[in-house]
């Protein structure tokens, strides 16, 4: 996993240490969801920033 | 009164586009210190043109079925010589040179605009409790919110101030103020409704849509607006349709996913009753509801969230040294898309294209999907959390669950009421449909709602 904070400390982020704290948990949540299936991911698939619903997805 | 009742009595002379502006600023007047719908009322200019309305019917010109209906946008459209603040103190003194497209579309239409609604800070959030403009209220109950982040939008059409609203949703944005105020609203395809002259919160995540007392002035509302843009990038040029559906439309045979996992889980009691009573509904009218296995739909919701965060922040980065101008919550969001780097948002984006692929296959077996529009009914200001089948859950995340997942795939869907909680708020049901499928689940929504599925119209605390 990412340690949010220090890279929250690192980017110089003018959080207190409540707001810091939620922001970490927040962030550590979406990591912990998406990581599992970024293991499932193939080499040849690219990113959507193009994106056109139901003209190039499939 | 819908659109199309309005629009006869215009046509038939029993009111003019006059009268329905004057209601309408009178509506204003009298509620707007308390809902907080409205941030900038452009009452000269709506009377202006609707005395031109009015002439152009009594000379034979008419202009359609929005022809002298009084309207009205949220703030982020952007409106020639009218402040767009984005609900923000960021855009405080913000006064176009030009109308957005949809704006445009909607004058051409002979839409009669009574000015620029009330939004959660910059769309990024769910309660519309705006600090710099004041917090929105629910008109079924005042103490509690209208969601967000079009607010001002589900607020003035539930208080019978305008006819129809056009709202934004990047994460439920229509759908929610739509579930908690009991209006209809529709997020359409992506692509689907110009962006162009919108304040965007993620490029890749906005859309364009109504709110409305019908699911057929939904569809009134979509014809003058949808269609390919130039100055919209992210157009597309998937030819248009007459959304309006047929009197008496049917759904006999046709094929309603009941989903299996995620979209039952979690739900306040009235509002699972009340969205099985739909289902129900739809299948003593023929259609057959099969129970469908769904994609991982948590996983599609945290990748929106991911490319949100760093669509949003890069989008404010001009800004994100002035702290002092946002509120907390936009805030903490801006401040967590920082820390998103590049790899996180394009292996987001890359998990999108695979979750789109997921769902195409889904369409094989079924014609839309029916859920809840929100796992929960209007919760009341200030509430941080809800509690949810036993699970005390962010009141954000909660109201999100059932409709990001949507913006991510990119496909319309639609929220119309379904029922009242014991409490007296109203429930929405939500309508998937498949890319460039508005046709379908407006027919959809029409059908439930001409057999039974809705509720009264608004008598709130406001009268």
């Amino acid at each position: 996993m990412k340690d949010w904070k220090a890279i929250a400390q690192g980017a110089g982020l003018e959080a207190t240490g409540a707001e810091l704290d939620r922001i970490v948990q927040a962030l550590s949540g979406l990591e912990e969801t998406l990581r599992p299936l970024l293991r499932e991911l193939s080499p040849e698939l690219e990113p959507d920033t193009v994106f056109h619903a139901g003209e190039n997805g499939a | 009164m819908t659109i199309r009742e309005a629009g006869q009595s215009l046509r038939k002379k029993r009111l003019s586009a006059v009268e329905l502006a004057t209601a309408a600023i009178s509506r204003i007047d009298r509620t707007n210190s308390t809902l907080q719908a409205f941030i900038t009322v452009t009452a000269g200019y709506a009377l202006d043109r609707a005395r031109v309305a009015d002439a152009e019917l009594a000379t034979g010109r008419d202009r359609g079925p929005l022809h002298g209906i009084p309207m009205a946008v949220k703030d982020l459209f952007a409106t020639r010589g009218v402040r767009t603040t984005g609900g923000s103190k960021i855009f405080e003194n913000l006064v176009p040179d030009y109308n957005s497209t949809t704006v445009e579309r909607l004058e051409k239409a002979g839409a009669v605009l009574l000015g620029k609604l009330n939004m959660h800070e910059l769309a990024y959030g769910i309660t519309s409790a705006n600090p710099h403009y004041g917090a929105v209220r629910n008109p079924w109950d005042a103490d509690r919110s209208p969601g967000g982040s079009s607010g001002g939008s589900g607020a003035a059409v539930a208080a019978n101030i305008v006819y129809a609203a056009l709202g934004t949703d990047t994460g439920g944005s229509i759908r929610i103020p739509a579930s908690f105020c009991g209006t209809v609203g529709l997020k359409p395809t992506y692509g689907r409704v110009s962006r162009h002259g919108v304040l965007p919160l993620a490029y890749t995540l906005d859309h364009v849509g109504p709110l409305t007392r019908s699911v057929h002035d939904a569809a009134l509302v979509l014809n003058a607006i949808a269609g390919h843009d130039p100055l919209d990038e992210s157009s597309s040029r998937h030819p248009t349709i007459d959304y309006t559906p047929d009197e008496g439309a049917e759904i006999r045979g046709l094929r309603i996913g009941f989903p299996q996992s995620f979209f039952f889980e979690r739900l306040d009691a009235d509002v699972e009753s009340s969205v099985r009573g739909a289902c129900a509904r739809a299948e003593s009218m023929g259609a057959i509801v099969k129970p469908i296995a769904m994609p991982d739909m948590a996983g599609i919701n945290a990748m929106g969230r991911m490319i949100l965060l760093a669509e949003a922040s890069a989008n404010m980065a001009p800004y994100l040294d002035e702290r002092h101008r946002f509120g907390g919550d936009v805030l903490a969001l801006l401040d967590q898309g920082r820390l998103v780097s590049a790899m996180d948002y394009i292996n987001a984006q890359r998990l999108r294209r695979r979750a789109r692929r997921e769902f195409d296959k889904l369409w094989r077996e079924v014609d839309c999907l029916l859920t809840p529009t929100t796992p929960n009914t209007a919760p009341r200001m200030g509430a941080q959390t809800v509690r949810l089948g036993g699970v005390e859950e962010d009141v954000r995340l909660a109201t999100t669950r059932l409709v990001r997942c949507v913006n991510v795939l990119g496909l319309p869907a639609l929220s119309l009421p379904c029922g009242l909680s014991h409490d007296g708020l109203p429930i929405g049901l939500q309508i998937i449909g498949p890319a460039f499928q508005e046709g379908l689940i407006l027919r959809v929504g029409a059908a439930l709602e001409a057999g039974g599925v809705g509720i009264p119209p608004c008598q709130g605390a406001l009268g």
